[in-house]
């Protein structure tokens, strides 16, 4: 009976496909088109129905907002503190969705910098972190060295966080990019913003990394990974790797058990904290329509 | 009581023992300007828990008990985010504002118990980032005070037994719980203040002036934000360790010859006339499980509604939610500039005032940090 239960939350909440999840509610600008007339039409009755339902992609679209599953570090009133600062920062930044492997600017103040704000662009490699410790790390190759940048999520002197180009590899770490040439990561720093269609599923970017010849930073032929072309190594090393893998991990159901927040937890998570979440959304969206009004008249 | 002459009649240091069956010898080896513990328990350390019994209670019963309990000591209620009863002793009545006792450096006032709730960042107003931990006073009431020349406790301080400091002290509670679950003597503590049974007590050493009344509730107020302040708590219980975690040994190479002694202190003694190991050497042995003091952690944030401070820095010893006690410092140049709350801050009114910060510390509530430029 326990493992039949078991069974039935990892499928539920453990590791389903993350392509399945359709985007029911995004932060990607191109909404202020269609947007606005669907919400001018129907605005006010269709709101308090919107408002109970929570997306069943949240936990994508917003991982930090579920804390770390060590049971020894949790406490229900340090969380829900947390993400009340949270929600407040969030009234400030536009944080949208994105992914390991999209391709975002970041802008930050920075004292030393000749203008005091920067401006960052790269490749998302590693997102981590939950709560207000959440961060991800941006890469690039900037005049001919590879660069990286760790951003956390929260930091007030960020001031402003684009999406260029809202994708997915197939990997979730691409720190294998650190010892593949620097084609694979090189990325204009004066890219335009790649709009989606409104409702569109989050595209996967099928492109297989094929790495520099060894010493590497990892065995990446031990780690897995999807996204890696032929490493082109000897047979002693997969043999090494085959002895060294636990394929039964993942059978493990306690182990994924521990590992990840329950669903019903989740989503009391959500239910608490999406009401505000979606306010500022509205918020910002009728902001930005009302952007796109002013600058004609400005010009009449 | 009698429970309690037992333990400290029957328990003697083992130097005193009386050997049987031949003459008897006093033994010291322990050094001279060290006093062995002697196990002598305070006045209200009585036992707490009862042994768990069924009473085979019926439903009607119980509900019963229960509603007795609530007619006696009031209806559960949330009060600051924490399930606890809304018990109001008569005697707390205005007990803050008829002390018209102007607070000046040398008077000490009570501290507050609370329970660690873990850590997380905070900003400051130029960008940095700084690791803040996370307390919350958990319903604390005052219990009982014990005047100066009452005041006799089984345990002097080791350094000057016979000082007399004029110091009273202050017996506080935190979180509240249902009585069916303690014992009748641990019960009796409480009763006579009018108090539920709480589950944590802490003693703290006031002067007279800053006695309060049983009954007073304690608040995260007590402290402002920018206060320095001293925290207590039992270190996490690591067990037996080597030097390299215990003392931060380096520990030997791992290759170059070195064999099964990687992780080995090394030498522990000298030749000659020194020719032993002297007492305090740095060893394996356990580690933790220990009180230990934080002093001089800055106050960052204190939330109102839930009644929790923000300290800087993530040093105070404990697990998350492990219970610490929060004194003011000790430390001569952190101490109070201005006069705190003295002798506790009021219950306030208002509830507006939910989150007050230390100067310089980024508000969520702001706008992004930007500098200005240059000229």
């Amino acid at each position: 009976m326990l493992l039949k239960t078991l069974n039935f939350h990892r499928f539920k909440c453990g590791f389903a496909p993350v392509l399945r999840a359709s985007r029911l509610f995004s932060n990607s600008p191109p909404s202020d088109v269609q947007q606005p007339s669907d919400e001018s039409i129907s605005g006010k009755q269709v709101k308090p129905e919107r408002k109970s339902v929570v997306p069943s992609n949240s936990r994508f679209i917003y991982p930090e907002f579920l804390p770390d599953p060590k049971i020894e570090w949790r406490n229900s009133l340090r969380e829900k503190l947390e993400r009340m600062d949270m929600i407040q920062r969030r009234k400030h930044i536009d944080i949208p969705e994105f992914y390991v492997g999209s391709i975002m600017a970041v802008s930050s103040s920075n004292q030393h910098a000749p203008n005091k704000a920067t401006r960052f662009v790269g490749i998302c490699i590693q997102r981590l972190g939950c709560g207000l410790r959440a961060n991800f790390t941006l890469r690039n190759v900037i005049k001919h060295v590879g660069t990286e940048m760790k951003y956390q999520l929260y930091d007030p002197t960020i001031q402003k966080i684009e999406v260029l180009r809202l994708e997915k590899r197939l990997d979730d770490e691409l720190l294998y990019l650190r010892d593949a040439p620097n084609e694979y990561s090189t990325f204009d720093e004066n890219m335009e913003v790649e709009y989606l269609p409104e409702g569109a599923p989050v595209p996967v970017n099928p492109e297989m990394v094929k790495l520099k010849p060894r010493p590497w930073r990892a065995r990446w032929e031990r780690k897995n990974m999807k996204g890696l072309a032929d490493l082109g190594l000897e047979d002693r090393f997969y043999e090494r790797a085959e002895e060294l893998a636990t394929p039964w991990e993942k059978y493990d159901l306690m182990k994924q058990y521990r590992k990840t927040i329950p669903e019903e937890e989740q989503k009391e998570i959500f239910a608490e904290v999406y009401s505000e979440l979606h306010e500022v959304e509205v918020m910002r969206k009728k902001l930005k329509r009302k952007k796109v009004f002013i600058k004609p008249t400005k010009n009449v | 009581m009698s429970k309690i002459m037992k333990r400290t009649v029957f328990d003697l240091p083992s130097s005193f023992r009386i050997t049987f069956g031949g003459p008897m010898v006093l033994q010291s080896r322990t050094a001279h300007n060290v006093r062995a513990p002697r196990i002598k328990y305070p006045l209200w350390y009585l036992q707490r828990e009862r042994a768990k019994d069924d009473q085979q209670l019926t439903g009607d019963n119980r509900a019963f008990v229960k509603e007795a309990v609530h007619d006696k000591f009031g209806m559960p209620a949330v009060i600051h985010g924490i399930s606890t009863y809304d018990v109001r002793s008569p005697l707390s009545e205005d007990s803050v504002e008829c002390l018209n006792v102007e607070w000046n450096p040398k008077l000490q006032r009570t501290g507050l118990i609370a329970r660690k709730l873990g850590n997380y960042p905070m900003w400051l107003d130029n960008g940095k980032s700084v690791l803040s931990t996370l307390l919350q006073v958990i319903d604390n009431h005052v219990i009982k005070y014990i005047p100066p020349g009452e005041f006799n406790p089984p345990r002097k301080p080791y350094s000057c037994p016979n000082h007399k400091k004029p110091l009273g002290c202050l017996l506080v509670g935190a979180e509240s719980a249902d009585p069916q679950y303690f014992t009748k003597q641990y019960c009796g503590l409480f009763y006579r203040e009018g108090m539920m049974p709480k589950k944590y007590l802490g003693r703290f050493m006031v002067s007279p002036e800053a006695a309060l009344q049983p009954g007073t509730p304690l608040l995260a107020s007590h402290f402002r934000p920018g206060d320095f302040i001293d925290v207590r708590g039992k270190t996490i219980d690591r067990g037996f360790q080597g030097v390299m975690k215990r003392h931060g040994f380096h520990g030997m190479p791992a290759t170059h010859g070195v064999t099964k002694s990687h992780r080995r202190g090394g030498n522990v003694g000298h030749g000659g006339e020194k020719g032993r190991i002297f007492p305090g050497t740095k060893m394996p042995g356990h580690m933790g499980n220990r009180y230990r003091l934080h002093k001089g952690a800055e106050i960052l944030r204190i939330n109102h509604k839930y009644n929790v401070i923000w300290i800087k820095g993530i040093a105070s010893p404990g697990k998350t939610n492990s219970i610490v006690y929060l004194y003011d410092t000790i430390l001569p140049l952190r101490k109070h500039k201005s006069p705190p709350p003295f002798p506790t801050s009021k219950v306030a009114d208002d509830d507006q005032l939910i989150d007050s910060y230390k100067e310089h510390v980024y508000k969520f509530t702001d706008q992004t940090i930007t500098y200005e430029e240059d000229k």
